[in-house]
């Protein structure tokens, strides 16, 4: 018996190291699939454009900080990164604003055509935002906003409610009717039912939305190119392009201004993310 | 939980609240001042960025309290092409801009929206123009665009390589051709560089456009797509991305590997405008001295074509203010002055359809070029400006394809026919 429970024991041992070999072999695959375009671009930003063509995976022959200098130069990037952060910020915030608004009341209430508004809001995913750029530049002349950040963060926040309105009600539908009914025999008004009931399960949803509203405005380039004329409103993305000419890309330079972008984003996960997966969690932890 | 909603709507409100600070962007207009906005893609790093924005200064200078012009900076060309199409899409032309001549943006022709030059290009202003250039400006008896920039891109070749194997000029023929890129090959140096990505496979567009010259001439473009030139010319091409004739990136490759390859010497021969001088000239510039100019080998009966078009026409909106009708004109006179246009001429390497002269500070390559065009035997368009948006699309695919061996010359062919229809 002993030495059966020994080589039982011992098959015990082989299975732990080969799952733990096996765990660490595919953690170690996704790290590095995760973190090589990310060092390769910061390895590429201090190349020249030739060793970047000719040998991109090698190490540069001199580390050009050169290609960093002319980021900040040519593209004015701390004005471009100053409007980019209030342009996202605020369409962000504008747009869960209206969005979760709404959402608890289609999710929420029934009214006469309830369901048809909802679908022809949702509708909006559908379209090409390609296909607005005519009438969204026009609207924005006919308000006196062209080169303006209102242009941007209205435009941006618009486009963001159907996508962002789909989310919200999927996840406000699902929180249950008992809840906010034990509100309602507590009193609970109907602004109170959705700041103090609904408002706050939906949390998870909010940061979904949030983080898909963030990301569109940060990264988006055409409406920006479109509606804005002058550095004093544009965004980032178009300071990275201005190492794009008709004929020529200026790839290192543009790499060192991409590098240069991607620190503050970084730097907030870095020393913040301990406090932004806390409060992904405990929303769902308390509902 | 109710702090989390507060909390957005302070966020909110404080943003709105702070964004006319940072929101404005209304420009200052001085009493009686004309402001001409003038939203271009030679801006950041193009090489007619710099002597553009001095050009600009100089007249704002000359017309202080009358006219100012002011930059708009549109980085990204495709970008500001879509741009300017929703602009005119929407009735709203700008002030000036940059106008890319093709069958497309001519539509626009028909329009009001172009203010038209026709009645203030007299004689005197004509005279400074080579007038081919204006005529081809001209639709319907009206020049609603001034032409400006113009290309020919003959093909490029490292002389340093071609002596390393014996040859000590380019070759005259597509045989002679080959026998260079065997020597070439012998020596391990590839003999083109070639491209079949981008939005429109350029450098292998315009060996396309050479190659079809040769066996078309000065009317090819007056045949019919899927002429049997069309296959010929797509077997010759298919030839140079076989057998080693170019780099193993080139499928798939953009404009960056095809000319970095040239600039980092390892490719012989190469095809580009001059505005590729200043380039070649700062990021390798032992290239920029090894390199000679000339027509491509001569594939069929035609020998010494050039491939050369407009490339960006000066244009204005429309308007009914007389003031700002004459504000444009005296815009148009000053940056086509012939003593201006040589100072962008030679800080960018770029070629004009205005006459002027090269000064003892221009680049050897861009006399080259000049020599070139006085050279050429004819010049005509290349593939891409004589077919629609959907036709250039598919050129790439089609290379592609043929490159990689998933089609012939005649599919090639087929493939463009198709996305012509």
């Amino acid at each position: 018996m002993a030495r059966q429970a020994t080589a039982v024991g011992s098959n015990d041992g082989i299975g732990s190291v080969a799952g733990s070999i096996f765990k660490w072999t595919v953690l170690t695959f996704f790290l590095v699939f995760t973190f090589f375009p990310l060092v390769w671009l910061v390895i590429s930003s201090f190349k020249t454009n030739i060793e970047l063509q000719t040998a991109p995976f090698a190490l540069p022959q001199v580390w050009q900080f050169g290609n960093y200098v002319n980021a900040v130069q040519v593209a004015e990037l701390p004005r471009l990164f100053l409007n980019s952060v209030i342009v996202s910020t605020s369409s962000t915030a504008l747009a869960m604003l209206i969005t979760s608004m709404a959402a608890f009341v289609f999710s929420r209430e029934k009214f006469r055509g309830q369901q048809s508004l909802l679908n022809l809001i949702i509708a909006g995913v559908l379209v090409p935002i390609i296909a607005l750029m005519a009438p969204y530049f026009r609207l924005t002349n006919v308000l006196g906003l062209y080169d303006s950040l209102w242009a941007l963060i209205l435009t941006y926040t618009a486009i963001n409610i159907p996508i962002s309105t789909f989310l919200m009600y999927g996840f406000m539908k699902s929180i249950p009717a008992e809840l906010e009914e034990a509100a309602v025999i507590d009193g609970a008004s109907f602004y109170q039912r959705f700041s103090m009931v609904i408002f706050p399960l939906s949390r998870i949803g909010l940061v979904t939305a949030g983080t898909f509203v963030f990301l569109f405005s940060w990264n988006e380039f055409i409406y920006a190119l479109l509606l804005t004329s002058s550095v004093r409103s544009r965004t980032l993305q178009l300071g990275i392009r201005f190492f794009t000419s008709q004929f020529f890309t200026d790839y290192t330079s543009m790499f060192a201004a991409i590098v240069l972008t991607i620190i503050p984003s970084v730097l907030v996960y870095v020393f913040m993310h301990e406090k932004i997966i806390k409060g992904l969690t405990s929303g769902a932890l308390k509902g | 939980m109710k702090r989390t909603l507060s909390g957005l709507m302070m966020v909110t409100l404080m943003l709105l609240l702070a964004l006319p600070v940072f929101a404005s962007g209304q420009q200052e207009q001085g009493q009686g001042e004309i402001v001409l906005n003038f939203p271009t893609f030679w801006v950041g790093q193009d090489s007619k960025a710099e002597p553009l924005a001095q050009l600009v200064e100089e007249f704002n200078t000359q017309h202080a309290g009358d006219i100012r012009v002011v930059i708009e900076p549109n980085p990204d060309t495709d970008g500001y092409r879509d741009k300017l199409n929703t602009q005119l899409a929407t009735g709203q032309a700008p002030d000036i801009f940059v106008f890319n001549p093709d069958p497309t943006t001519f539509q626009y022709y028909d329009s009001e929206l172009l203010f038209d030059f026709t009645d203030y290009m007299d004689d005197t202003w004509a005279a400074d123009f080579q007038q081919s250039y204006l005529n081809e400006s001209t639709r319907d008896g009206r020049l609603k665009t001034i032409p400006y920039e113009i290309g020919i891109t003959p093909i490029w070749y490292n002389m340093d390589l071609l002596n390393s194997v014996g040859w000590d000029a380019p070759p005259a023929t597509m045989d002679e051709f080959w026998q260079m890129a065997d020597d070439l090959k012998a020596a391990d140096i590839v003999p083109t560089s070639q491209m079949t990505g981008g939005s429109n496979a350029w450098t292998s567009m315009l060996w396309y456009s050479h190659i079809m010259a040769s066996l078309g001439g000065p009317d090819v473009w007056d045949r019919p797509l899927g002429d049997p030139i069309y296959v010929q010319a797509a077997e010759i091409l298919g030839r140079m991305f076989a057998d080693g004739n170019t780099t193993r990136d080139a499928v798939g490759g953009d404009a960056g590997v095809s000319g970095g390859h040239y600039m980092a010497g390892d490719t012989a021969a190469f095809i580009n405008g001059p505005w590729y001088i200043g380039r070649i000239r700062s990021d390798a510039p032992d290239v920029h001295a090894a390199t000679a100019l000339a027509a491509a080998p001569q594939a069929g009966e035609y020998g010494g074509a050039q491939i050369g078009f407009l490339l960006s026409n000066l244009a204005a909106g429309n308007t009914d203010d007389p003031a700002k009708a004459e504000a444009i004109v005296t815009f148009m006179k000053f940056m086509t002055d012939p003593a201006n246009v040589q100072q962008v001429s030679e800080a960018a390497g770029s070629l004009f359809a205005v006459k002027h002269e090269l000064g003892s500070g221009a680049d050897p390559l861009q006399r080259e070029f000049v020599r070139a065009a006085n050279d050429a035997t004819f010049v005509v368009g290349h593939f891409q400006s004589q077919y629609p948006v959907s036709v250039v699309s598919e050129f790439g695919q089609a290379l592609s394809a043929l490159a990689l061996g998933a089609t012939d010359a005649e599919g090639f062919v087929q493939m463009l026919v198709d996305a012509n229809n």
